[in-house]
């Protein structure tokens, strides 16, 4: 069973491999340089996939959590526990990759800019919920807590993205994302690149649930060892 | 039968607490439960108590499922925890009177003053229980427990702290209730404190019943119960089977139990007693405010510097200056009102009364909302005459009830959850703030819009969002409190 379990694995983590190389070259390869933009352009198929990825991941948590608080089984809050880990992971490279691509383009690193803003505000979020997960002693206290905070967190990210929204919307913004054309090759890059970083987000959790249960069962014979 | 234990068991993570316990308990019998510290006593007498959810198994009381008419059994249960749950900013009196209310008692006055004379404490009724020594505060406690004339007692080590003039006197109040007809169960280490004759002892080992029997031999009982919980330890934990409980003879009914409400006591009353609870302590020791009004007046020194807030600047920052102090302030008010809870085990106590959980929600926070609505009467005129803004404007004030409303809910609920955490000093702003981003902006661009002169219609907007906010956060907190505060 566990060495089936490890082919899975393994066979995701070369498929993830390819995948992320085939992307690569589509990346750089395949869609054409922007017009405006030039190669700087190319860093925004890793800021949306990332973008989605550490969305799709809170959701995730979102749904795991309220599964976890109606039936009480351990392994949705593994779920969510690893998603939202792997979603924080993911919203922080979308933040980095927004400022790399904000200096050359806007001439700043940060700019107050909605979907910008709205990431910070979900990675502070995340980060609040991967901090409360440490800091609470009994692993039952720590699930029922987090998913509540899991549950919060998601669905308050539509209002504070109206809010971020429209608050930018009265004080003029300086720059502005929107506008850039999309040829088709672009779209299928994007397209691509998202359909990767899934690949890879569903890679990272399965190892991540994996090495929850390992952490479960040593704990479990560390106990039975001390009686 | 009062008591009905059958299969239970309670792990938490991968310990295990309680590994299948079976006991029946009949109405008005005694019984003491004995076991080695970690053997599950405590874990058994709070699941019993409602207060800690069973893995598996069943537990029923007078033929009640706890789980389903939670209400109804908890109002027929008293539980003496380690913990006092006792409020050390109220004086006894006030505790009990407040206890009185959430179980909806009839005459409380007389019941308090009966029995505080019966423990000795009528003289001291006023003081604080923070100046009781620790016998006082254990006889207040069990002077909770039986205040609503509970059916069944669950007593997890009374004998602590007291003297043993005071242990006598326990003693007696215990035999005295077992013969009106009480149902007893008692934990305890120490079987010298007991007239133990002729009582059923339970004896607890590695979450297991290892024993159950009548106690005739007093002198010789602590040598068997040291034979038998060493036994069962060099066994490696191995399941010894338990004895079948005896059939034992119905203590003698004494006078039917008189009951203090006849029916539950209404959600209203509860919870304003929660809130009139909150705000007693806090005119007795005036922490919370005094540390809000502080802090917040810190704050806005620090911005005005920092920003330089003058003119066209401070009419422009005010709406902010004034939201983040109010937000800041607002978490030092929401840590301290649940840490009180923490103190003494408060909100077990709140747990243990016959009321819906939304009850603890909803009292704690129009608590913690009055003491933030009462820092905002002064931070507005301050912040006026600081900044030379209009903000007493009805709009303001409407958008200032809106936006307290929503932060005391979303702040009592995350409160209760940080308070439990190993980081509470910090942890809630850092739980708080990026949840109420949202409320903050839409209170902040409100309250700016009416200051520039925008019409209602104009800011339909933001109203609009905060008030979505506060539904939605209403909606959510009511349905995942009971979460936050199981144990």
């Amino acid at each position: 069973m566990v060495q089936r379990q490890n082919r899975v694995g393994v066979l995701l983590a070369v498929l993830s491999v390819v995948a992320f190389l085939g992307a690569l070259w589509m990346v750089f390869g395949y869609a054409p340089r922007e017009a405006t933009m030039g190669d700087v352009q190319r860093i925004f198929y890793f800021h949306v996939a990332s973008a989605w990825v550490g969305f799709f991941g809170f959701f995730v948590t979102f749904v795991t959590s309220i599964v976890y608080l109606v039936r009480e089984e351990r392994h949705w809050d593994i779920v969510a526990a690893s998603s939202a880990e792997i979603g924080l992971a993911f919203i922080t490279m979308t933040l980095l990759t927004g400022m790399l691509w904000a200096r050359p383009v806007w001439g700043v690193y940060w700019t107050w800019e909605p979907r910008l803003t709205i990431s910070a505000v979900q990675w502070l979020l995340y980060v609040a919920y991967v901090m409360l997960r440490g800091s609470v002693a009994s692993p039952e206290r720590e699930a029922r807590f987090a998913a509540v905070y899991g549950i919060m967190a998601f669905v308050t990210v539509p209002l504070s993205w109206f809010a971020i929204r429209w608050w930018r919307t009265i004080h003029p913004q300086v720059v502005s994302g929107e506008g850039m054309a999309m040829t088709p090759r672009m779209v299928r890059t994007l397209l691509t690149s998202i359909g990767v970083f899934t690949l890879v987000y569903v890679t990272l959790l399965r190892q991540r649930i994996r090495l929850a249960l390992a952490q479960d069962a040593l704990t479990a014979l560390q106990l039975a060892q001390e009686s | 039968m009062m008591l009905e234990i059958s299969d239970l068991a309670k792990s938490f993570g991968p310990r295990v607490a309680l590994a299948g316990v079976n006991l029946i308990v009949e109405e008005g019998e005694f019984v003491i439960l004995l076991g080695p510290n970690g053997a599950g006593k405590t874990t058994l007498l709070r699941t019993v108590a409602t207060l800690t959810r069973p893995t598996s198994g069943m537990v029923r009381i007078a033929g009640s499922d706890p789980l389903k008419v939670g209400l109804t059994v908890r109002q027929q249960i008293g539980y003496l925890s380690h913990r006092t749950l006792l409020y050390n900013d109220l004086s006894a009196e006030q505790n009990l009177l407040f206890y009185a209310r959430m179980y909806g008692l009839a005459d409380p006055d007389a019941r308090i003053a009966e029995l505080l004379e019966r423990v000795d404490l009528a003289d001291r009724r006023d003081d604080l229980v923070r100046n009781y020594s620790r016998g006082m505060q254990q006889r207040l406690a069990v002077v909770r427990t039986m205040l609503h004339r509970p059916r069944l007692l669950l007593l997890d080590e009374p004998y602590t702290g007291l003297d043993p003039l005071a242990a006598d006197r326990l003693t007696e109040l215990l035999t005295e209730l077992s013969e009106e007809g009480c149902t007893l169960l008692l934990a305890t280490h120490h079987m010298g404190d007991l007239a133990a004759v002729n009582k059923r002892a339970v004896i607890l080992s590695r979450g297991r019943v290892i024993h159950d029997d009548v106690i005739a031999d007093v002198a010789g009982f602590p040598a068997l119960y040291r034979d038998l919980v060493l036994r069962h330890t060099s066994d490696g934990g191995a399941t010894t089977r338990a004895e079948p409980p005896r059939p034992l003879p119905v203590a003698a009914s004494g006078p039917s139990r008189p009951r203090g409400a006849d029916s539950l006591p209404g959600f209203l009353r509860q919870v304003l007693a929660v809130v009139a609870k909150d705000l007693t302590a806090e005119l007795r020791t005036r922490e919370i405010l005094s540390a809000m009004f502080v802090f917040a007046f810190l704050a806005m020194l620090i911005f005005s510097f920092a920003l330089d807030l003058r003119g066209a600047v401070a009419r422009a920052a005010a709406p902010g200056v004034l939201w983040t102090t109010i937000a800041f302030a607002g978490t030092l008010g929401l840590s301290r009102s649940m840490a009180r809870e923490q103190e003494t085990g408060g909100m077990d106590g709140l747990r243990l009364s016959p009321a819906d959980r939304t009850v603890i929600l909803f009292g704690k926070a129009l608590g913690n909302m009055t003491m933030m609505l009462a820092l905002e009467a002064v931070l507005v005129p301050l912040s006026a005459i600081l900044f030379n803004v209009p903000l007493f404007a009805p709009g303001v004030l409407a958008i200032l009830l809106g936006g307290t409303l929503g932060y005391a809910l979303v702040g009592t609920l995350l409160a209760a959850i940080a308070v439990n955490t190993r980081a509470r000093e910090v942890m809630l702003p850092i739980l708080l703030l990026p949840l109420v981003m949202p409320l903050l902006i839409a209170a902040v661009q409100a309250t700016r819009g009416l200051l520039e002169g925008l019409t209602w219609t104009e800011l339909g907007g933001w109203i609009n969002l905060l008030v979505v906010y506060d539904l939605l956060i209403a909606a959510a907190a009511l349905l995942t409190f009971e979460y936050v505060v199981e144990s």
